[in-house]
């Protein structure tokens, strides 16, 4: 049984590369047959994050594929107690490159958000998500990293100056502000 | 009939004996701190490990005096580190794909009919608990005697160490912490780096190529990525305390290695390939008697992937022979007399290859 189903790993491997192609999760251009190892490993890997998520799940996050797509995973953060935008449910957008654990997994907030950090597209201004990327990281302690800068914003490396500035000059503003972005967009 | 599968019994029985003794032999061996050079212990493992029992069981198997010596032959000179690499793995998982061609040869009968040595080794274990009680002048004995007495201690102790293993309360954790943060599966020949984590060689090197020299856990510059070792103590204990997981991946590993194409190939090789299909077509031809679905996939698989390097000449045809051995144990008596002649010449057809392959290597 366990011999049958390694022993057809990497051709099922290739098979399931070739789907994500035609699924069309972005950058499959570059992926020709000869990562086909490498899509395997990867998919060996988000699989098993997969299953380490479902058996203990991070605080207040929840995610998994969005279809049969292994590489394309929705994910929701529910607003942390005591902030302004507590209860709000933000769903996120992950996508996992080809060659996963050595890149970072592209990750957007589909909800929007009045965050300091989010652009109006979404995008984090994250450094574990860029140049701080480590190949030991997982999704869920990505999933709690955003979910800390969500409590505490880092207004000094901001993807919307404005609202880092009136984070920094008038907090209750600020607040007011994304509770009621969180009362109108998460809810 | 009967009387024939009696003594094929004895034969498996023999080589199970065989076998065992040997493991305990190299363990030892192993351990022996004071000899530096790892090709003089395995020499000298050889010429006292290939034992009249052995001869005698390997002729009831079918292979003859002239096999074992083109076996012999072709091992000897395989590089000292992976030789000795290769026998620490041996020694703690018997199932491996990846051998050079002696230990192939030697492992063959315990690997490829697990029901036959399964059956024997219940009965064997008290003929030989008989055994020892009686007459001193026990294989084993002898064999463990000429290494060292003293060393005999440190078998037996590491025998009785072997017991508990199997079932710790702490599996678990066990689990978590010997996995390699990277692939987030049990570490597969672990590297340390010089911050003090571990990761499989192949991903901390690939961590080093793909996203520069840190250490993935704590960041640390890792000034040697690319020469990175194998840590053998740790590597050691994940093969005694999870060797499913490593055989398992062993075996994708193994099929995982074989590339799709030879393309970096230089010419000469390329005429070397094509020297080495046309042997394997002969093979398939002999191969084709036992007319088995099974070994002609097998063969097909050979033929397809036929690629560049030695060593994996010899792990398929390793393969090709345990397929053939199990089916050979398998079938009616006919079938059995007709798979084993094939599977002799094909053993000798491929010991030549090697041979002839290496000899041209060393020409040119």
């Amino acid at each position: 049984m366990s011999s049958t189903s390694t022993g057809s790993l990497p051709p099922g491997a290739g098979r399931g590369g070739g789907a994500i192609g035609g699924g069309g999760v972005g950058g499959v251009g570059g992926r020709g047959w000869l990562s086909a190892t490498s899509v395997s490993s990867s998919g060996k890997r988000i699989k098993k994050e997969m299953l380490e998520l479902n058996a203990n799940p991070p605080a207040d996050c929840s995610a998994g594929p969005k279809g049969d797509n292994l590489y394309h995973w929705v994910s929701t953060i529910i607003g942390p107690q005591g902030t302004p935008y507590e209860d709000g449910i933000f769903f996120l957008d992950i996508v996992f490159p080809c060659d996963y654990p050595f890149k970072p997994p592209k990750v957007t907030f589909k909800t929007r958000i009045y965050h300091g950090n989010v652009d109006s597209a979404g995008n984090l201004n994250l450094d574990i998500l860029k140049d701080g990327w480590s190949p030991a990281m997982t999704i869920s302690k990505v999933l709690l990293t955003i979910r800390s800068i969500i409590t505490n914003p880092d207004p000094y490396n901001p993807e919307i100056s404005s609202i880092a500035q009136l984070y920094l000059r008038d907090r209750a503003k600020h607040d007011e502000i994304a509770a009621e972005w969180t009362r109108r967009f998460a809810r | 009939m009967k009387e024939r599968s009696n003594a094929k019994h004895v034969a498996f029985k023999k080589f199970d004996r065989w076998r065992r003794s040997l493991l305990r032999v190299l363990m030892c061996v192993r351990e022996a701190p004071t000899i530096p050079n790892a090709t003089e212990r395995t020499d000298s493992g050889c010429g006292m490990l290939l034992s009249p029992g052995f001869r005698s069981a390997a002729a009831m198997a079918g292979w003859d005096e002239e096999a074992l010596l083109l076996a012999t032959v072709v091992v000897e000179d395989t590089p000292v580190r992976e030789s000795r690499q290769h026998k620490r793995r041996r020694l703690r998982t018997p199932l491996s794909t990846t051998s050079t061609r002696k230990r192939a040869l030697r492992r063959k009968p315990a690997v490829s009919i697990p029901p036959v040595v399964l059956r024997l080794d219940d009965d064997d274990d008290e003929e030989q608990a008989a055994d020892r009680g009686g007459e001193t002048t026990n294989k084993e004995t002898e064999a463990v005697v000429a290494v060292d007495g003293a060393k005999q201690i440190d078998k037996e102790g590491s025998l009785s160490e072997k017991a508990p293993i199997k079932r710790f309360p702490c599996m678990d954790r066990l689990r978590e912490e010997l996995s390699c943060a990277i692939c987030l599966e049990i570490c597969f020949e672990p590297s340390t780096t010089s911050c003090g984590h571990s990761f499989c060689i192949k991903c901390l090197k690939s961590a080093a190529n793909k996203c520069g020299k840190r250490c993935p856990k704590c960041r640390q510059l890792i000034s040697n990525a690319r020469s990175c070792t194998i840590n053998t103590v740790l590597w050691n204990t994940i093969q005694l305390l999870f060797p499913e997981e490593v055989e398992a991946r062993k075996r994708s590993s193994a099929v995982a290695a074989t590339p799709p194409g030879g393309k970096t190939q230089s010419s000469s090789s390329e005429q070397n390939n094509s020297n080495t299909n046309i042997s394997s077509r002969s093979i398939r031809r002999s191969a084709a008697q036992a007319s088995s679905q099974v070994t002609e996939r097998d063969t097909r698989s050979f033929r397809r992937r036929i690629g560049p390097s030695q060593s994996e000449d010899a792990a398929m045809a390793l393969r090709l022979q345990r397929e053939e051995f199990r089916m050979a144990f398998q079938g009616s008596r006919e079938q059995q007399l007709r798979a084993l002649r094939s599977a002799r010449a094909n053993l000798r057809a491929a010991a030549s290859m090697t041979v002839y392959g290496r000899l041209r290597d060393r020409t040119t």
